[in-house]
């Protein structure tokens, strides 16, 4: 019995596969024009020696190997992902597409489809070729109810039409709805999946939770101590690593993540030397933790590197189904009384910078134009008196015609941010308005958020890499619960707009569009911008060494040892790490280093 | 005075003056309790007194008065510490401010350096200030009131619940003590900590709902005590007396029985009391207690244990915290002292 509904599930597939992927059955159109990228500058440093070992942290020890279903979406997935190579890959400092399994690539005219032409070099880890079946069977694969992955099912079935096999080493890649030409290979460009490691997908959840599946990435995983580490090493053999691309870049011979279960004790090993680097973005690690002999004898460098990424569109989303909120004038009030720059002055020793747009660290398509209502207590209190909130409560507060105090509740579900807020309830309380601070669990702030039960929301959302509004904007998602429009958005001019953008395919007329949408959004004021960190700070032993620039513009310093895209660019020198671990022993010292990368420092005045 | 108070109280008092340690303790700790009461008049940003052009200004418990009526060009609340200033090349106009001027919430930060900042005479921070600039006084002494009052609202309605559901099982027995014994040991099995996440997970807690939330599990400890003390008492003549009359079972357990089960109630109310600042504090500290900014004990001890090197903010908090619990342990220990019943009783 088992064997027959093995054998059905089996066919099934086969004919899903079949369905989602017509072999051959179609000729190549004849017009397409071929791309590839050789152009675009090398980001890593042709001084890079190989070898070494990196040690890294994680908080707890991943709950599977696998990438997709139950569990898999913790802190571990970065570096399981991330040896997992797209057919292209985005240059990231020039956004230009660059070759990765496949060589060239061409669109169609409906911008639906894109075309390639795979690399027949490309290796899975277990020596097997990437054959072009790999890629039909990804469909399969995310498809497939076995996963147990809602969110994939439904995805690679609504977004991902089909993939084509024209030959062994031509496919093509299409979406169901034609996407802008600088959005499409975001969606297109699949991740093949080895077809004859998944040959058998029954109980995939438990069989393949410990299992290491094949990659085409840089390493693999080598060695994994349940509980504690895993280890993963260099394909010294790795089919890429001569690419322009990829030369002198992954260059450790072992990375380690060892489990240290708090980030405080992580921080001692780390002073010890048995982590090589350390995340120090907050102010508190800068400034103090990140102080000392260490540092001051020059055996643990600092590096402060700015980038030029999508920020998170953090702010205060005011819901205008409140009442209070409806009115205009209440919204322009509260942003001229919002006193960030006190909080990032005086308390988050100005390391911040001032949000203006929602969208912020997007490029082009950010207007630059747009500046944040500044801090102005007349203003504040001209549009408040406008309002109808003119007297002030015996307690300062003010009071409108109807005895109401202009008292409002913030969700927010992040404790780090209590000291911002508490500082903010002061100064807002000199305008005469009231906070009121509802700290909630981060799960469920966001949940009470969904259903609108907010009056207003301290918090932001992470995007893609192209400023998307329908979800938040859009007057279809307002006034109703589990959508993303958290200000309850509902201006016809807005949906307008939105429209135009969402079915505009040119790239310039989506920028002028998206400014007029930003600058939208500023006049309604519903959104108040709170502050950005365009920048990534780290501490690392002075034997970690990277290329001239340290980083990328999407990403900070490339510590993360793995990412296709922008990670692998730093190296181990063992000979400077013998001096150092030396020097420390006798006493001896350096010169201390702190470096501040402003490469890609985006200036704003 | 016709208020004559019973002979034999009048010993326990005699002896519980006599233990004095646990005297002395006692009356610093009331006395502690009424300052606590007036925080308002020793630590606040509030001036105590203002002369201004002639007029007399009491700001302390009145409405917020607007700057512009000292002259100042803002019209929400006067910054009295800066009016002090103002103030001072001023010989017709001056203010007396409180011992501490600041209060618990406002944040005193600089344009130089960055909070927390050290101990200071000169700016009358006299144990430094937290992270965000507040005064760290001022946040230890209305945090204190918060605590002790939380802790005696929430003592005297946990033994409400657990004298009565206690003496109740006792007097009653039978089925009723029988089935209340195993709802006792039934909840008191729920675990008390996952509750209060689970709640203030999802509604930001109050004062009156963390005392709510505790009291639910607070109840269960006194009742076993009550339970066996009732039980004891309710065999004595005296009972059977007051049976014998027509003594309602309210008029004999509230009336009869309860006076002499006094000495049992008043032991515990220390330690119940310390529990009680223990519970509010250790809460705070995790994160689950009053919501922010309410100056609390346990949020300054958490910032105090992230920040080590700011030896003040921990340092303050952990110092005040031993001296009350000793404090109200001694307390405790004198009371105990003064009402063993092996030295007196109250039956014949």
């Amino acid at each position: 019995m088992k064997k027959l509904s093995i054998c059905l599930v089996t066919l099934l597939w086969a004919a899903s596969l079949f369905s989602s992927a017509s072999l051959a059955a179609t000729n190549l159109p004849d017009n397409l024009l071929w791309l590839t990228n050789d152009q675009d500058p090398v980001y890593a440093s042709p001084n890079a020696i190989k070898g070494g070992t990196l040690r890294n942290m994680l908080i707890s020890f991943p709950l599977t190997l696998r990438y997709v279903g139950p569990d898999s979406n913790g802190s571990f997935r970065p570096a399981v992902l991330g040896n997992q190579m797209s057919l292209i890959e985005e240059h990231p400092n020039t956004h230009n597409l660059l070759p990765a399994l496949a060589t060239h690539w061409a669109y169609s005219d409906d911008n639906t489809t894109m075309y390639f032409k795979l690399n027949p070099h490309a290796k899975w880890s277990d020596g097997k070729p990437v054959k072009a079946s790999d890629y039909a069977f990804t469909l399969t694969f995310m498809r497939s109810k076995e996963i147990v992955a809602p969110w994939y099912n439904t995805y690679y079935k609504k977004q991902i039409k089909e993939v084509i096999i024209y030959d062994e080493h031509t496919i093509s890649v299409s979406t169901t709805k034609p996407k802008p030409r600088d959005e499409l290979h975001s969606h297109i460009s699949i991740t093949p999946t080895p077809q004859h490691f998944y040959a058998d997908m029954s109980n995939f959840v438990r069989k393949f939770n410990w299992k290491i599946a094949p990659n085409t990435g840089a390493y693999q995983i080598s060695k994994i101590k349940k509980g504690k580490s895993i280890t993963f090493s260099r394909k010294k053999n790795w089919w890429a690593k001569d690419l322009k691309y990829y030369k002198n870049r992954f260059n450790v011979d072992k990375v380690r993540y060892s489990v240290i279960r708090d980030l405080n004790i992580g921080w001692e090993y780390f002073l010890k030397g048995k982590l090589d680097s350390f995340v120090t973005t907050l102010p508190l690690y800068w400034h103090k933790k990140a102080t000392g002999p260490e540092f001051d004898n020059g055996y643990i460098h600092k590096l402060w590197f700015y980038t030029d990424a999508p920020m998170p569109s953090v702010g205060l989303w005011l819901n205008q189904d409140k009442p209070l909120f409806k009115d205009i004038n209440i919204r322009l009030a509260l942003a001229h009384a919002f006193n960030i720059e006190k909080v990032n002055q005086q308390v988050l020793r100005g390391d911040y910078s001032r949000k203006h747009n929602i969208h912020s660290g997007f490029g082009k398509y950010t207007n630059t134009k747009i500046k944040a209502r500044e801090y102005n207590l007349d203003k504040a209190d001209k549009y408040f008196n406008k309002a109808g909130w003119e007297k002030r409560g015996r307690d300062g507060i003010r009071v409108n015609k109807a005895g109401q105090r202009l008292s409002i509740p913030v969700t927010y579900g992040n404790e780090a941010h209590t000291p911002r807020l508490v500082v903010l309830k002061e100064e807002y309380k000199k305008a005469g308005v009231e906070l009121v601070l509802r700290k909630m669990d981060s799960a469920a702030s966001f949940k009470s958020v969904l259903e609108k039960k907010h009056d207003a929301w301290w918090g932001g959302l992470i995007g893609g890499r192209k400023p998307q509004y329908w979800g938040q904007f859009h007057s279809e998602n307002a006034h109703k619960s589990q959508t993303n429009n958290f200000t309850n958005t509902d201006d016809s001019k807005i949906d307008t707009m939105i429209d135009a953008y969402r079915s505009a395919m040119k790239t310039d007329e989506r920028i002028k569009l998206a400014h007029a949408l930003q600058q939208r959004i500023h006049d309604l004021g519903a959104w108040i911008p709170r502050l950005d960190t365009p920048y990534i700070r780290i501490a690392y032993w002075q034997w970690i060494q990277f290329p001239d620039v340290p980083g990328t513009r999407m990403g900070g310093p490339a510590i993360s040892a793995f990412d296709l895209s922008q990670g692998g660019l730093f190296w181990i020198d063992k000979k400077l790490k013998k001096t150092t671990l030396t020097a420390r022993k006798k006493g001896t010292t350096f010169t201390p280093v702190t470096r501040i990368d402003e490469t890609f420092k985006v200036n704003i005045q | 005075m016709h208020f004559q108070l019973n002979p034999l109280t009048q010993k326990k008092i005699q002896r519980f003056k006599s233990i004095r340690r646990g005297y002395y303790s006692f009356i610093l700790f009331t006395l502690i309790v009424l300052l606590s009461c007036f925080a308002e008049i020793l630590v606040n940003s509030r001036a105590l007194l203002v002369h201004y052009e002639g007029s007399w200004h009491f700001p302390t418990y009145g409405a917020v008065i607007p700057g512009k009526v000292f002259g100042l060009d803002y019209s929400y609340e006067t910054n009295y510490r800066e009016l002090e200033k103002h103030f001072n090349n001023d010989s017709k106009n001056f203010i007396i401010m409180p011992p501490i001027p600041f209060n618990a919430y406002e944040n005193d930060l600089k344009t130089s350096a960055f909070p927390p900042f050290p101990p200071s005479f000169k700016d009358s921070h006299y144990l430094g200030t937290d992270t965000i600039g507040r005064d760290v006084a001022a946040r230890l002494i209305y945090g204190f009131r918060t605590a002790i009052f939380f802790s005696l609202i929430l003592l005297v309605v946990s033994y409400l619940v657990g004298v009565s559901i206690g003496a109740a099982m006792g007097y009653f027995g039978g089925l009723f003590d029988l089935l209340f014994q195993r709802i006792i040991e039934i909840w008191s099995n729920i675990p008390f900590l996952y509750v209060i996440m689970i709640v203030s997970s999802i509604m930001i807690p109050n004062f009156l709902t963390l005392i709510a939330i505790i009291l639910l599990f607070g109840w269960i400890q006194l009742t076993w005590y009550m339970r066996t003390v009732t039980y004891k008492e309710k065999a004595r003549e005296y009972v059977m007396a007051a049976k014998a009359l027509g003594a309602s079972h309210s008029r004999v357990i509230f009336y009869h029985i309860l006076p002499n089960t006094i000495s049992i109630i008043i032991t515990f109310i220390p330690f119940s009391l310390a529990s009680g600042i223990i519970a509010l504090t250790s809460l705070d500290f995790l994160g689950f207690g009053l919501p922010a900014p309410t100056p609390s004990w346990g949020e300054l001890l958490s910032q105090g244990s992230n920040n080590l090197e700011s030896l003040w903010i921990v340092s303050s908090v952990i110092v005040s915290m031993t001296v009350i619990l000793v404090m109200v342990a001694f307390i405790g220990e004198a009371i105990r002292e003064a009402f063993d019943p092996k030295q007196h009783t109250t039956y014949e």
